[in-house]
């Protein structure tokens, strides 16, 4: 009852005139952010941040969060329409969501992740409502083996990224994992694979590794296969250019999958959303029924992780609000938005600041209409992007790359790694080797060796501690049955004939 | 790569030369002013820049506009390059905090030391609190030692970079004291107050500000101050000293840093706006708040603050067991 | 000539370089402390890593010498010749731009890949170039002042 007498209020304060506003203009900068590389939605914030002082804590609050999920739902309109994802949450969206814009379905796709978006987000905050308290203690109670074991079980979704050879999948996750370890370690401070190069003692960028083999890579496989025409037919008539019945049929199972997964993964302060959206598809995956749909553009495959990376963000905010703990680096700056307007988020704000807490929670249900109207009618318009011919689009990407990589810390060593990771990427799609996988070990590597370390830092040692703990012996056995069964043959007799057939 | 290494300082002392004629004796910038900050929007230097900056705005300190420059990556090496980058000229400051020291000890790769450019001011200090959770056995410092001394290796802390003043401060007591346990390396805030919270690890070292919402709402306990005297927002927690260990107190501090080779009229002008912005009532105000210790300094006190602290910091990384590269 | 086609093949070349890096990653990872008095160190993983890269490459060549080598399909180099030719344009670019500053590098860039790889009429490339380079300038440097490598003209 408190809590509906809560959101009630909460309302009353998200619906005030001037905060409709606030909370349209932060969505609508948040969307744009999301599409454009360069920035950030944490630089965004920051920068606004000074000029949202004068303003009442909630308007601004309600604008600055609007920027942070906002960002979320744009970020996938560049891995959808160019193979070049923004954020690191926005890889897995890459895979099906560019599969279907070549086949025709752009406009389809756009939608179905602006739809996917809606649900997860949606359900996102209706948990983050209702369950916060309780959720705050489950993530208190994750610790480094259950971080480790989590890790493991989202590694062992390569057997399901791989595509036609798990041997070349394993090897690509291998160079993923090793390329996590570059740079200064965090335990010893010893630099790891650094070549004497100082500006690699931070290790590599995600952006740059994701933009090189997914955006640049393809562009360099178009242009060896045809230099002429369009990039990706554009099929005319309305109808074609949102989704159809039996795409939304399909992924119906994913908005809920995607929701779940999304939502108790964001709660967790050491993992993020790039985990999330991994971990949803993978899922996935592994229920569906026409597995080998997946990665030739199935929209459940790209209804899950969008809705993963959109549920994360109410997640995210169950730590930050009820424990005064930020999950990541947007958090972390909405945390001291607040504390510079003298809120402090913990276990007290929703007794001592319920404007601001309920404000921004029911907000957060008004922004996702606001983002659904905003993006909806932009699905065609963004479709009609891939009618730009391939010599004025193909500068473009590599333009916005460039911007990407650049961004990262402001040199330009990092756009020549763009460059070289291009080229590993054209060379991996030559020899049949898939990306996925690679993107997958770089994102999970660092945080499975830092749990491990960690873990056995806490145990002094004792391995058997990883076993002795409810969630993380769960993760574990499931990692396990998900890496053993497709050896055993059973999961995918597809591969298994494929194989036997010889390419 | 090598000879590229050798020129590019020296151009860029060059380019800059070139550029100076423009401000002789009485320097005021022309061009927007940019302070380089070596960790993300919303991090603690970031946040500290940005209140620099305001409260400059807000005193008509600066005749220019002055933005942030976020550059992260490998602790301090990579806003540390691009400030040494900036070689000569008078429009990029730096926001250098006690990692900019560490980081050029035991790094080869981190060639750019502190000392090697301009400090210009400290700022600020940070006092440490040294923390538990709030159902914790350990009352005080000391019973927490004891039971480190017991069981050797078997309790823990949680922080960040072995390099950070957390393991520096826990090296100097463990060797005072005796007792060893853990220092667990967390990469974000977030990740080590949740661990403290969830009940994984036993100690913490925390901000002030940080630990302020925390104790407040119950779910923290402060058992001592990394301070000289008690701090003004926990009177009751006593100084390391009071607790009876005789370690020095190892200031985290913050600090503005000019590229090598500024002019001395910049130089002047830069630490002469700090100051003033420093004795402002808004910049007290939101030192206050958050608990730090106002310190600011001229750019010859900086250098000789700097020169001494390195010392001392190499002495205890080394006697840590960490190789120190060079000094 | 059995030999010479396995040396040719695709997965027998990614196999051979990929144990290289293995070779590589071990080697330079056994050179940090592989354990620590509180438990691995930071050569664990790279040892690991670099290890189990070198036996799945060498199961990636075995497997294709179990299948039999059958001649591979001809390689398209004339395609992947102009792939090639628009990485290296993009490496020059990219190489020049701290000097020359992002709107040259980048229109000449554009000119190289519009003219070059796409074959359009020369007034229509370095038309475009130009619009491109200017839509990146005024959205990105201008209204969201983001940081880009300006040249000695100032952009």
């Amino acid at each position: 009852m408190d809590i509906l007498y809560g959101l009630g209020h909460g309302f009353g304060v998200a619906l005030q005139p001037q905060n409709i506003v606030w909370c349209f203009l932060g969505c609508f900068l948040g969307t744009v952010v999301g599409i454009l590389p360069g920035l950030g939605p944490a630089a965004t914030i920051a920068i606004l941040m000074p000029l949202t002082l004068n303003m009442d804590p909630a308007g601004g609050i309600i604008m600055l969060a609007g920027i942070y999920y906002g960002a979320k739902y744009g970020g996938s309109t560049t891995s959808i329409l160019l193979n070049m994802p923004g954020e690191s949450s926005s890889v897995v969206s890459c895979i099906d969501g560019y599969q279907m814009a070549l086949k025709g379905r752009a406009g389809a796709a756009l939608g179905i992740a602006a739809i996917s978006s809606f649900i997860a987000g949606t359900v996102g905050i209706v948990l983050l409502t209702l369950v916060a308290p309780a959720v705050a203690r489950f993530a208190l109670s994750f610790s480094s083996p259950e971080y480790f074991a989590l890790m493991v079980f989202g590694l062992s979704l390569v057997v399901l990224l791989s595509g036609a050879s798990l041997l070349k999948g394993l090897l690509a996750l291998l160079v993923g994992l090793w390329l996590s370890t570059v740079g200064i370690d965090l335990f010893t401070a010893q630099s790891r694979f650094t070549f004497g190069r100082p500006e690699l003692l931070g290790g590599l960028d995600f952006v740059v590794i994701a933009i090189g083999v997914f955006a640049i890579a393809e562009i360099m496989t178009t242009i060896q296969n045809r230099a002429e025409g369009r990039l990706i037919p554009v099929p005319k008539g309305f109808r074609n250019l949102l989704p159809s019945w039996e795409e939304l049929k399909a992924s119906r199972f994913a908005f809920v999958n995607g929701s779940i997964t999304g939502f108790v993964i964001g709660v967790l302060p050491g993992a993020g959303s790039a985990i999330a959206s991994f971990i949803a598809y993978g899922i996935e995956k592994a229920v569906s029924k026409r597995k080998e749909m997946f990665g030739h553009g199935a929209p459940e495959g790209l209804a899950a992780p969008e809705g993963a990376n959109n549920a994360d963000t109410g997640g995210a905010l169950v730590p930050l609000l009820t424990l005064g703990i930020p999950g990541g680096g947007t958090t972390a700056i909405l945390l001291s938005a607040l504390i510079l307007w003298g809120v402090r988020p913990g276990p007290l704000m929703i007794t001592e600041s319920p404007d601001i807490f309920w404000g921004l929670v029911a907000s957060m249900y008004v922004g996702n209409v606001v983002l659904l109207l905003l993006n909806l009618p932009l699905v065609p318009a963004f479709a009609q992007l891939l009618r730009v011919p391939k010599w004025v689009l193909f500068p473009v990407i590599f333009g916005l790359a460039i911007i990407g990589a650049y961004s990262v810390s402001g040199r330009i060593f990092d756009v020549e790694l763009l460059a070289a990771f291009g080229l590993l990427g054209f060379l991996m799609a030559k020899l049949g080797f898939p990306s996925a996988p690679l993107i997958l070990g770089f994102v999970l590597g660092d945080a499975m060796e830092r749990a491990l370390r960690q873990s056995l830092m806490m145990s002094q040692g004792d391995i058997t501690s990883l076993f002795q703990r409810p969630i993380s012996l769960t993760l574990l056995i499931g990692a396990a049955i998900i890496l053993i069964l497709p050896m055993v043959g059973f999961i995918n007799r597809f591969r298994v004939r494929a194989i036997s057939e010889g390419a | 790569m090598k000879l590229s290494s050798l020129f590019a300082p020296a151009l860029a002392v060059a380019v800059g030369l070139a550029a100076i004629p423009a401000a002789q004796a009485q320097f005021v910038p022309n061009r927007p002013l940019e302070i380089a900050v070596h960790a993300g929007p919303g991090s603690g230097n970031d946040v500290f820049a940005r209140a620099l900056i305001s409260v400059i705005e807000a005193n008509n300190l600066s005749p220019v506009r002055i933005q942030v420059a976020n550059k992260p990556g490998g602790g301090s090496t990579t806003a540390a390059a691009y400030v040494a980058s900036k070689a000569g000229t008078s429009n990029t400051l730096g926001v250098f905090t006690n990692i900019w020291i560490t980081d050029p000890l035991v790094s080869a790769e981190a060639t750019n030391p502190l000392s090697s450019m301009t400090p210009l001011a400290l700022v600020i200090r940070e006092p440490g609190l040294i923390a538990v959770k709030a159902d914790s056995p350990y009352q005080t410092l000391g019973d927490f030692i004891e039971a480190a001394k017991a069981e050797p290796g078997k309790l823990s802390q949680s922080g960040g970079s072995v390099l950070a003043r957390e393991n520096v401060l826990r090296q100097l007591i463990m060797m005072e004291t005796g007792a060893d346990w853990q220092f667990i390396s967390f990469p974000s805030g977030g990740e080590r107050l949740a661990a403290l919270l969830g009940g994984h690890v036993d100690l913490m070292i925390v901000e002030p500000g940080e630990a302020a919402e925390q104790v407040r709402s119950g779910a923290m306990r402060v058992i001592a101050a990394v301070s000289e005297e008690r701090l003004p927002t926990f009177p009751d927690v006593p100084t390391l000293t009071e607790a009876g260990l005789n370690v020095p107190n190892l200031p985290q501090i913050r600090g503005i840093v000019a590229p090598p080779g500024m002019p001395a009229e910049a130089v002047a002008y830069y630490s002469d706006m700090i100051r003033q912005a420093t004795e402002s009532q808004q910049w007290q105000d939101y030192v206050s708040e958050n608990g730090f210790e106002a310190a600011f300094t001229t750019p010859e006190e900086t250098s000789a603050f700097v020169a001494e602290y390195t010392e001392q910091l190499a002495g205890i990384l080394e006697a840590a067991g960490l190789e120190i590269v060079k000094r | 000539m059995r030999f010479q086609t396995l040396l040719r093949d695709g997965d027998v070349i990614a196999g051979a370089a990929l144990a290289g890096l293995g070779g590589f990653v071990f080697v330079t990872g056994s050179g940090y402390a592989y354990w620590s008095p509180s438990g691995p160190g930071p050569g664990f993983f790279p040892v690991w890593y670099g290890g189990l890269m070198i036996a799945l490459s060498l199961g990636l060549i075995v497997s294709r010498i179990l299948r039999g080598i059958t001649p591979g399909e001809a390689i398209d180099w004339p395609g992947i010749g102009r792939a090639m030719f628009t990485w290296a344009a993009f490496v020059v670019a990219t190489l020049s731009m701290p000097h020359v500053g992002f709107v040259i590098a980048f229109t000449l860039f554009c000119l190289v890949l519009i003219k070059g790889v796409f074959q359009r009429p020369f007034l229509q490339a370095i038309l475009a170039s130009v619009a491109i380079t200017a839509a990146f300038h005024v959205i990105f440097v201008i209204l969201l002042q983001v940081d880009l490598p300006a040249g000695p003209l100032g952009v």
